[in-house]
């Protein structure tokens, strides 16, 4: 009799500590690749890019890239949510050179956290320039899939060795009077050279106010497909990768 | 004669088995020191790096608002008792002092919507809000191991050996009131 109590309370002890310890680990979802949409946010094409760029830096410079969203980071903050994700996950893997983006849809949040590997080729500075200046225009729109593809699109040229212009004016009125004064010219040279046949000139316009920086874009087209539902695709870059809570955030 | 060689056995055994327990908890408390001082060392690590930043920082607002002389004079003092504190108690002081300093200097840049726009002053926010949060990641893991440490030796019968190397509960790292509000760059 006192056996079988002890088997029930041990067994009961051992339900316990089970279920607690699934709920701890059921507080982060599990990763799907390196795109994770659980908000639902990214359209099919931005999601084809990143996954693209994904494997390219793994594959290439062994760096572990995860995008994720989610709807919410409650009851944490969307920082804290970051750095705990980024090591439960263990992102870059052993040489801790992972690159974690979180945007969090409710609170209007992004951050972007670079491993203990990466903190030299990308300082805090910069991972917020590029949230700022290729982030945060699409985010604004609630265009969340461009807006994060442009941001993997700079930080993989960043990671590539490229430099990354940041911007120095941000103001506007000066930015369009700059446009204006390109456009005039632009003008004139054309009405001066008429007697060339016109189609030549094309190419100027776009150029929002005060952005000069121009980021080449992952070729287009092909590379679509595949990867789109995970599974088919190694989900490399994840196990043991630490970081130390740096990089940058913002809120839109 | 027999029994005395068997009570002289099992007393041997029994010093051995004593002798390897002491052995076994004394090199379990040497890992554990080990790994509150590498922690400290780590949160040592990203509190230099915030007060690498500073004059950067400093010279940044100085720019746009030179007549705000004495936050500036504070900054740099704060700064020097932190690069000058020895113990780590001595340094978290310090440390909260520095994070009332900058935390006017950074109600400065509120005052000049110049400043706020300037890009490196910007970059120079990112960098100090990233090496706060490490602070506070580092600060976390440093806290971790010192609990650690203050469980194993308080527990018997670690307490008694924790005695006898002079051992004593660590102080944990925390985050003074000023400190939980890490710096964001808002737009």
């Amino acid at each position: 009799m006192s056996f079988n109590r002890s088997m029930v309370q041990t067994s009961v002890f051992l339900i316990l500590v089970l279920s607690v310890s699934s709920l701890a680990a059921a507080a982060f979802p599990a990763k799907q690749g390196f795109v994770n949409d659980y908000a639902n946010v990214i359209d099919q094409k931005s999601r084809a890019e990143m996954q693209l760029l994904g494997e390219k830096l793994w594959t290439e410079q062994g760096i572990g890239l995860a995008v994720v969203t989610v709807a919410t980071t409650a009851p944490m903050d969307p920082k804290e949510y970051t750095t705990a994700l980024f090591n439960e996950w263990g992102v870059g893997g052993p040489e801790d050179s992972g690159l974690l983006m979180l945007l969090a849809v409710s609170e209007g949040a992004i951050e972007v956290e670079p491993g203990y590997g990466l903190e030299g080729a990308l300082p805090d500075g910069l991972v917020g320039a590029v949230i700022d200046q290729e982030g945060l225009p699409h985010f604004k729109k609630q265009s969340y899939g461009p807006g994060l593809s442009a941001m993997v699109v700079a930080y993989a040229n960043i990671l590539a060795g490229e430099e990354f212009e940041i911007v120095e004016e941000r103001d506007e009125a000066r930015g369009w009077f700059v446009s204006f004064v390109i456009f005039i010219l632009i003008f004139m040279m054309m009405r001066r050279g008429r007697r060339y046949p016109p189609g030549g000139s094309g190419g100027y316009g776009g150029g929002g106010p005060g952005r000069t920086v121009i980021v080449p874009r992952m070729p287009r087209g092909g590379g679509f497909g595949g990867g789109i539902g995970g599974g088919s695709r190694p989900s490399g870059g994840f196990g043991g990768g630490r970081s130390g809570g740096g990089g940058a955030g913002r809120r839109f | 004669m027999k029994k005395g060689v068997i009570v002289l056995i099992v007393i041997a055994v029994i010093a051995v088995a004593l002798v390897s327990g002491v052995i076994g908890r004394y090199n379990q408390l040497v890992a554990l020191e080990e790994t509150v001082d590498g922690r400290w060392a780590q949160v040592e690590n990203q509190l230099q790096r915030r007060a690498d930043l500073i004059p950067n920082l400093v010279n940044t607002v100085r720019g746009y608002a030179s007549h705000e002389e004495q936050v500036f004079a504070d900054v740099a003092e704060a700064r020097s008792r932190l690069l000058g504190a020895q113990t780590p108690e001595a340094q978290i002081q310090a440390n909260q002092g520095l994070d009332t300093a900058l935390g006017r200097l950074l109600a400065i840049s509120e005052a000049y919507p110049e400043l706020k726009a300037d890009t490196s002053f910007i970059r120079l926010q990112d960098e100090l809000a990233g090496t706060e949060n490490r602070i506070a990641t580092e600060r976390m893991r440093f806290n971790e191991s010192v609990q650690t440490w203050n469980t194993t030796i308080r527990q018997f019968p670690t307490n008694l050996l924790a005695n006898l190397m002079g051992r004593q509960a660590k102080p944990f790292f925390e985050a003074a009131p000023s400190a939980m509000e890490v710096p964001r760059v808002e737009f």
